[in-house]
């Protein structure tokens, strides 16, 4: 029981008909995953993530080696009970709506009537698709598939989730949700397993990620130590006169180490979800799902006993008391008032987790370094896709990102 | 369990929502009642019932037979295909339990559908005598012949052993055996086998002047005021001018002859065609309390001048009302419901390793090869007699593993009014599903249960 997942030179090999061994999908694979952990797994395609999770669930056979998951064998219902498992592409009935899907899960665990509800309504909530909840999912756009599929790997309340590529075809809120649900469920002491090659999302959750390549783990460890550039640092500031920044500088190139000041940009992620959430607050009407940043209450509530909504905001709620009025009401709340104060509120509570100050308890603080690189990234490419229509937009909200960056820091 | 009921139910919705069921619905639902108002069968009453009947049940089992394999096969299938069953397996479900589960859900929609559509051919079918035009004698045909469960006797087979052998002997004795007879064990037994049909024949038939009796025990009406029918073919050596033949009959318990009459017995004399099955009908009061009935014929030499035949199989039988039509017809749907178990049996284990068009295919050359299983083991049987031991144990047993959904088709008992017992019942079942449906489950079970889940065979 020391490691949640555990896997000794597992290897498992692909045959064609007559048994000559074609591919190496999974080769000598070793993985030692703790309990409570964020562990990513990573890869480009055809790396062998998605065959090592179906290894690892007793979806397919391995040709060698075995694996040890939660501390007994996948196929014992007993543990299965404790995992909860998001599929690379959302495999629903079509027929069934979406609370009908969740029911069925629901009663594979063998929930209770009382308890499947209370969680179905918790789930739909928070993957905000109560509205389309009687909607046969065959109707579902992708993304709401993707939701929806989410939220059945969620029902049992889950010790371990094993998620294959979770956030493919979701809109960026829904992404920054997931991400902000899982630094929450390893809050909470459960442990994750990501499987996923879009880097910038492992990067922001996971403590340890190891990439495979061919079947074979190429590199592993913890995410900060593999990333931090040791030789180089970073300092945030306010709005502080150029004045300032010479005599910086000036302290800077006394030592003899380089120097560049810009300001720094919004990450696309955060002017997405800022107006979405503004045009959630004229409420316009829409036939999708309904992004919210809502984490079911059950999957929050830890020992401690609260309102739902302390706990729906608990994880991302900011140091310098965020847990304000405009978060108290059941649906996102921009609704009630029509002005920018609790808007900002509750966009600093959606981009919490990619602040540099984390809140307290999550349980790895993201280094710095990590912030400037994945900006500098993105603007590279995303300048390009935005440049044009969004230049004036991005001046303008400079001045406020600052406002709120202040605030924070 | 609680995993095999959500199964269960999500197999019902699939099959009811993705319009599986709804063709073979609303299929049924027309034609049923347009069946009712166009067939007349032979233009009597109860020809008209008979082809109903016969029509609208051997119609609804055959359609829910086929929907019985597309549920049940796409219902696994789908979940490989759609890969559903990435999510179910990894819950806490056994293998084991989401088969059960999807069994469990076909049968749940036979028992819904054939309950619905047996309750509206019984419907048509009781209520058919009120609104067609009939005379009295017609009803009471129906009565007599149709509405009722009638059990039939036929009369013991003559032990003709021991005078086959002696017959045997004495040709062997005397040279007159054909050429050829004695050369081989099989030739022997070839015209052995004729010897003795020949003399079961001569037991059967009568000259004129001569008589036959059959005697019969374990005769039970349920209603001695009731009638009882004696039911008769008469075949005869040489054609009468006018193809009829007059015969004498006498039916009661003859032991008691010359004695004092406890019992009536019943004479009768009639004039009948030839070839013809006609039923003589005898008040039920002529059985002896202990069940014992005796018929006799008597072939007049004044009238006929030929020999009558009883023929081996279905020359002469005593018919008496055994039970209701209702608990007739209610084990008649028992039968096809025991067919429609079997296939969603077969229907999964089918998809347990193969995909959805083969599975089918198979599931359909073995539905109709078990329609017809009577002929296809005739002739096994007929052509293994030359064929080695080894063929013979190899292909024998599982030819007889097949289902025999002819042998057991209900509507043979319905239309003629024919008592489908408990007992019948009990045996198909334990055939049916104790020994056919459940070997095919287990032998689903172990390859499910090796199968790799996500492994893609293509």
């Amino acid at each position: 029981m020391e490691y949640a997942i555990e896997t000794f030179s597992l290897t498992k090999v692909f045959s064609d008909f007559w048994g000559r061994q074609k591919v190496y999908a999974v080769d000598n694979l070793n993985l030692k995953i703790n309990y409570n952990e964020v562990f990513g797994l990573l890869g480009p395609n055809g790396s062998g993530k998605t065959t090592t999770l179906k290894v690892l669930l007793g979806l397919l056979y391995p040709t060698k080696g075995k694996s040890i998951v939660l501390g007994g064998d996948s196929s014992d219902p007993k543990i299965n009970a404790r995992i909860g498992f998001l599929p690379e592409e959302s495999y629903l009935y079509k027929y069934l709506n979406a609370r009908e899907t969740l029911d069925f899960y629901g009663r594979l665990f063998g929930l209770g009537a009382k308890v499947r509800k209370m969680r179905i309504e918790a789930l739909l909530d928070m993957v905000g698709l109560r509205a389309v909840a009687n909607r046969p999912v065959g109707t579902f756009s992708k993304g709401m598939a993707r939701r929806i599929g989410l939220a059945q790997a969620l029902i049992n309340d889950p010790d371990l989730l094993i998620l294959d590529e979770p956030t493919t075809g979701l809109d960026p809120i829904g992404t920054r949700q997931i991400k902000d649900l899982i630094l929450q469920l390893a809050k909470r002491g459960k442990t994750v397993l990501l499987c996923s090659h879009l880097l910038a999302d492992v990067e922001d959750v996971c403590d340890r990620i190891a990439i495979l390549y061919g079947g074979k783990i190429q590199a592993k460890g913890k995410v900060k130590e593999l990333l931090q550039q040791t030789n180089k640092r970073q300092i945030t500031t306010g709005s502080i006169s150029d004045r300032s920044v010479e005599r910086i500088k000036q302290i800077v190139e006394n030592e003899q180490a380089e120097c560049t000041v810009t300001s720094p940009m919004d990450r696309l992620e955060t002017f997405f979800i800022k107006t979405v959430v503004a045009a959630q607050q004229q409420a316009q009407a829409t036939s999708g799902a309904v992004s919210t940043t809502k984490i079911g209450d059950f999957l929050t509530s830890g020992p401690r006993a609260g309102s739902i909504l302390d706990k729906l905001v608990s994880a991302p709620v900011s140091r310098q008391g965020s847990s304000d009025k405009p978060a108290t009401t059941e649906e996102v709340s921009p609704v009630e008032t029509g002005e920018s104060e609790p808007d900002r509120q509750l966009l600093s509570k959606l981009t919490e987790p990619a602040e540099p100050v984390p809140p307290e308890g999550v349980v790895k603080p993201e280094p710095v370094e990590t912030e400037t690189s994945q900006q500098e990234a993105e603007k590279s490419i995303l300048e390009q896709l935005t440049e044009r229509h969004t230049s004036t937009d991005r001046d303008e909200n400079q001045g406020d990102s600052h406002k709120g960056d202040a605030g924070d820091a | 369990m609680r995993s095999i009921w959500a199964v269960a139910t999500n197999t019902l919705k699939q099959a009811l929502r993705m319009k599986i069921a709804v063709v073979f619905v609303v299929l049924l639902l027309v034609l049923l009642p347009a069946m009712a108002i166009s067939m007349v069968g032979d233009g009597t009453l109860k020809g008209r019932m008979q082809t109903f009947i016969s029509y609208g049940l051997s119609l609804t089992s055959f359609l829910l037979c086929l929907l019985t394999i597309l549920a049940s096969t796409y219902s696994l299938t789908s979940e490989f295909e759609q890969k559903q069953i990435y999510t179910v397996l990894t819950k806490p479900v056994r293998r084991f339990e989401l088969l059960l589960g999807k069994v469990l859900g076909v049968i749940l929609l036979d028992i819904g559908l054939l309950g619905l559509f047996s309750a509206l051919i019984y419907g048509i079918t009781i209520y058919t005598p009120r609104f067609v035009k009939a005379g009295e004698a017609e009803l009471l045909q129906v009565q007599n012949e149709f509405f009722t469960a009638r059990a039939g006797l036929i009369p013991a087979k003559a032990d003709v052993g021991d005078e086959v052998e002696k017959t045997y002997e004495r040709l062997e004795r005397t040279g007159q055996l054909p050429p050829g007879v004695t050369d081989s064990k099989i030739g022997r037994e070839n015209y052995k086998n004729a010897l003795a049909s020949q003399i079961e024949l001569g037991k059967r038939a009568a000259a004129p002047g001569h008589e036959l009796v059959w005697e019969f025990n374990n005769v039970k009406p349920i209603d001695p005021n009731e009638s009882l029918f004696v039911r008769f073919k008469y075949d005869v050596s040489m054609n009468p001018p006018d193809l009829h033949v007059y015969g004498k009959w006498l039916v009661g318990d003859i032991r008691q002859a010359g004695s004092r009459v406890g019992t009536p017995v019943y004479p009768f004399e009639r004039r009948d065609l030839i070839r013809t099955f006609y039923e003589i009908e005898v008040p039920a009061d002529a059985v002896a309390e202990d069940g014992y009935l005796a018929v006799g014929f008597f072939n007049d030499p004044r009238f006929n001048n030929t020999v009558v035949i009883f023929p081996l199989e279905d020359g002469l039988e005593v018919l008496y009302k055994a039970d209701s039509f209702t608990a007739n017809f209610f084990r008649g749907v028992l039968l096809v419901f025991f067919r429609l178990v079997l296939l969603a049996c077969l229907g999964i284990f089918a998809s347990s390793f193969l995909s959805m068009p083969v599975a089918i295919l198979l599931c359909l050359i073995v539905f109709f090869t078990g329609t017809i299983s009577g002929f296809i083991i005739e002739s096994f049987d007929y052509l293994s007699k030359n064929a080695s031991s080894l063929c013979s144990y190899t292909i024998g047993p599982i030819i007889r593993l097949l289902p025999q959904f002819d042998k057991f088709n209900p509507t043979k008992f319905l239309l003629g009014g024919r008592l489908l017992s408990w007992s019948v019942v009990a045996k198909v079942a334990g055939l049916m599903i104790f020994v056919k449906s459940a070997i095919l489950l287990l032998l689903a079970l172990v390859i499910f249960s090796y199968r790799e889940i996500a492994r893609i065979t293509v």
